[in-house]
């Protein structure tokens, strides 16, 4: 394992009911980078996703992220450790308005106890402020700013994904993982989502991307197609096309 | 914003000014009003915030009104005592039970408080050496704040709103807070929240001590106001009468709450005048609430107003 | 502890059980039928019950046709609370959360009616086939118990052959499986709902009416039932209406042999945690199935 890779995974297999969804999958996501795993339906890149994130516990090999072991970690203490994740339909607080949806992402960054919030000490207002200022600077970044009081349930398909992902990124994430994030966008927002990914890597955030969209995959520096729960090939995305397996079994050419 | 202050005026000064306007037993109903109010508190910020429906409020109710019987009477301290045993043990007893109940959900998780409130009740019947079963305890002081005591409603009334009203705005504070935050976050979509760091297992536990805190309280106001407790009112009707509160007034909705106790305090003793059929009929005003307005009376008026909002928009355009 | 203070205990446990197992089998299969937590299954048991007594006592029918009589009520409540407001709010997609609310309310009209209509007394019925007793080692056993416990195994059995052998049963099955995949195969899935309603209704209204003999019923009884109800089908994986007659026996056992030589109002502290605990430790029931779903 190369000392800067901020997740790696080694060996890990899952099945589901004896049927092996993933077998033996070892790979590194350096610090910094920005990984793409790409794969067709049932190739197991749900699967996989959801053990990183926490959501599944896998039935074999090991995972560490910034070298501590991972696998037994709770999804939230996962979350304050940086690892955070989108998901696949854009999971939004209905009810919420847009910038309580991205104060929701900072709750995290700070500690009250419940009596300090009943009692609205000067701690739990000063809290609330911080968390305030930072959703509202997030909402400018994000160019949300004029939907910021609307409820999430009125956002369209691409607003509610760049939502989710400021959501995520304003608790200062060092991985983010993001599950088929250009489904359901038009080309216009691809676009848009590939700028953003690209900007927040300049920030320093690693990205694990899962997608089986070519042309956003393109932003990753190294991409792993995953067949019936193996790697059969790893590479940048142009290497990744000439491959004569992927081409085969995934590009059906 | 200066109408809504001159309306907030206006509420204020009817409320100072009605214990001295009404007649004795509409000042009691106000009082148990208010008393309901704190209960339906809680059981409102876990059903509207939390999606959970809590039938066990009565048991706390219950751990109340005991702890404030038996100290001020079998051990003769102060009442204050009694306010605070009472609290510290629904607490302590919401914690413990609340972690493994709570990891139930939906119908699961509403029978379970039930069953919790069946349990509770039939052991204040049976632990007759300290609630006095059936027979109960009685002879519990008035309240007596320093030197001024609290004997008749209308004066017990300013008391139990005064509490009532610094619970709304706890309640309030909650909902505003960060941990209101994460608790509409986890109503929303609790697998998005726990990917936010959202910890829902404390979350929730929290918010049932919370809502015990208040059920314990009320309790406590209830055993001064009546000066006797007996196990007939910490039943199971009682547990669903207090779920009622927040179901008919709204359960997101702090007026709301105010709105389902009086619901819960008037009606039937409107209803009373009509003779025996009078639980008919409030078992039917029930299902007519649930089936017609489904986000109770505050849900439906926000409706209204918006609707009416709307249609004054279009004519102005 | 001596020999025969058990066996009464068994035999007590078996009865209490069996009915039981008759509201838990109604609640679980209106549960299967349409999702919903019938909160007044309680009530079925108290209508039957009451019904009877008053076609015995009132109209001076003969025994059975008075119990037949009893059924029917259940039966027929069963199809009207479908009728007028299940299939209302299930059209509106209310919450699970509504549904129970809507049935508690219910729960509340009907108890506040039978203490309306009929009053706060309880009521007995004469025991099924006399007043004999049967001594089996010191423990008293009455007829009426040993034809409870033949009519419930007998109903049980007719219950899964309806379930499994009829095209209504099969109809039912199918709705309460898959709504969608059934209605594409021409199977009216709002009718079979309010079938599983008739069918809850009757069934509990039959546990009412076999338990009257023992227990006399009152008002007040309805929501002590649902609660036992509950358990049971809970114990038996609550998708599972013949697990639910499992689930009531083992809850009656459990909840008499629990009580042996201590006050017999901790039978309900036994049962409801027993309750509690077995919805915390074993979600699928005591027979493990699957198919538990909380919400």
């Amino acid at each position: 394992m190369p000392a800067n890779a901020i997740l790696a995974l080694k060996e890990v297999g899952h099945s589901f009911g004896g049927l092996a969804v993933l077998r033996s999958v070892t790979f590194d996501v350096p610090e910094g980078g920005i990984i793409g795993l790409i794969g067709p339906n049932g190739s197991g890149k749900t699967t996989l996703f959801n053990i990183v994130s926490g959501y599944i516990r896998p039935l074999a090999g090991a995972i560490t992220y910034q070298g501590a072991p991972l696998v037994r970690e709770s999804i939230q203490r996962r979350g304050t450790a940086g690892l955070v994740r989108t998901f696949q339909t854009p999971q939004v607080f209905e009810q919420m308005t847009v910038l309580e949806n991205i104060m929701v992402g900072c709750t995290k960054l700070t500690r009250t106890t419940m009596l300090q919030d009943l009692l609205r000490t000067p701690a739990a207002r000063g809290q609330m402020r911080e968390i305030r200022q930072r959703a509202e600077a997030a909402c400018e970044r994000f160019q949300l700013g004029n939907l910021r009081d609307l409820p999430a349930a009125s956002l369209t398909a691409g607003q509610r994904r760049i939502l989710e992902i400021a959501r995520a990124v304003v608790g200062e994430p060092r991985l983010l993982l993001l599950d088929e994030p250009s489904s359901g966008l038009n080309a216009q927002e691809i676009e848009n989502l590939r700028e953003w990914i690209v900007r927040l890597n300049e920030q320093g955030i690693t990205v694990l991307l899962v997608s089986h969209d070519m042309g956003l995959m393109t932003v990753a520096r190294t991409v792993h197609t995953l067949y019936f729960g193996e790697i059969i090939a790893s590479g940048d995305m142009a290497a990744i096309q000439r491959d004569p397996r992927v081409r085969e079994v995934y590009l059906g050419v | 914003m200066q109408s809504r202050l001159l309306w907030i005026a206006v509420a204020l000064v009817i409320w100072a000014a009605l214990p001295f306007f009404v007649p004795r037993n509409i000042a009691d109903l106000l009082v148990f009003t208010g008393i309901y109010t704190i209960a339906g508190l809680g059981i409102g910020l876990l059903l509207g915030h939390c999606g959970i429906v809590n039938l066990a409020q009565a048991t706390f109710y219950g751990l109340g009104a005991y702890a404030s019987a038996y100290c001020t009477v079998m051990m003769g301290l102060p009442s204050i005592v009694g306010f605070v045993a009472g609290a510290a043990i629904s607490m302590a007893l919401a914690y413990v039970i609340g972690r493994p109940i709570l990891r139930l959900t939906g119908y699961f998780l509403a029978l379970g408080t039930l069953a919790l409130s069946a349990i509770a009740s039939a052991l204040f019947f049976e632990w007759d050496w300290l609630t006095g079963g059936t027979l109960g305890i009685g002879g519990i002081p008035k309240l007596n704040l320093f030197g001024f005591v609290l004997d008749r409603p209308s004066r017990y009334y300013f008391f139990v709103w005064i509490v009532a009203f610094a619970c709304m705005a706890a309640a309030h504070n909650l909902v505003d807070s960060r941990s209101g935050l994460m608790l509409r976050a986890m109503r929303d979509s609790s697998t998005a929240a726990a990917a936010l760091s959202v910890d829902l297992q404390s979350l929730r536990t929290r918010v049932f001590v919370v809502c015990a805190l208040f059920g314990s309280l009320a309790g406590s106001l209830f055993a001064h106001h009546a000066s006797f407790v007996s196990t007939q009112s910490f039943g199971v009707d009682r547990s669903i009468s207090f779920l009622l509160i927040p179901v008919i007034g709204g359960a997101t909705s702090i007026p709301g709450i105010v709105v389902g106790a009086l619901f819960v305090t008037f009606l039937p003793e409107f209803l009373s005048k009509l003779g025996d059929i009078h639980q008919i009929l409030f078992g039917l005003a029930l299902v007519a609430v649930v089936v017609l307005l489904p986000d109770g009376l505050m849900g439906a008026f926000g409706r209204l107003r918006t609707r009416l909002a709307a249609r004054q928009g279009n004519h102005a355009r | 502890m001596t020999l025969s203070l058990v066996l009464q205990a068994i035999f007590a446990g078996v009865t209490n059980g069996i009915v039981y197992a008759f509201v838990g089998m109604g609640l679980s299969a209106i549960f299967k039928g349409s999702r919903v937590i019938n909160a007044m299954q309680g009530e079925f048991a108290v209508i039957g019950a009451m019904t009877t007594v008053l076609l015995l006592t009132k109209s001076g029918w003969p025994y059975p046709a008075a119990i037949a009589g009893g059924v029917l009520a259940g039966a027929l409540v069963g199809a009207f609370i479908e009728v007028a407001f299940v299939r209302y709010m299930a059209k509106k997609n209310a919450s699970e959360d509504s549904f129970l609310l809507l049935t508690i309310g219910l729960a509340l009209t009907l108890s506040a009616s039978i203490l309306f209509f009929i009053g706060r007394d309880g009521h007995l019925l004469p025991p099924i086939g006399g007043e004999g007793v049967l001594l089996v080692l010191d423990a008293v056993i009455q007829f009426h118990a040993l034809w409870l416990i033949a009519i419930g195994i007998g109903a049980t059995l007719l219950l899964r052959a309806f379930c499994h052998r009829t095209t209504v049963g099969l109809s039912m099955m199918a709705a309460s499986i898959d709504a969608d995949g059934a209605a594409t195969t021409g199977i009216n899935v709002g009718r079979m709902r309010t079938y599983t309603f008739i069918l809850g209704g009757l069934l509990g209204a039959l546990g009412g009416i076999l338990v009257t003999p023992l227990i006399s019923v009152d008002y007040t009884l309805g929501l002590n039932l649902t609660l036992k109800g509950f358990a049971a089908a809970v114990l038996g994986g609550l998708t599972n209406p013949l697990g639910a007659a499992v689930g009531g026996i083992t809850l009656g056992l459990v909840e008499s042999l629990a009580i042996i030589g201590i006050s017999s109002s901790y039978k309900d502290v036994v049962a409801f945690s027993v309750l509690i605990i077995i919805m915390i430790l074993m979600p699928n029931g005591i027979l493990g199935r699957a198919g538990r779903r909380g919400g």
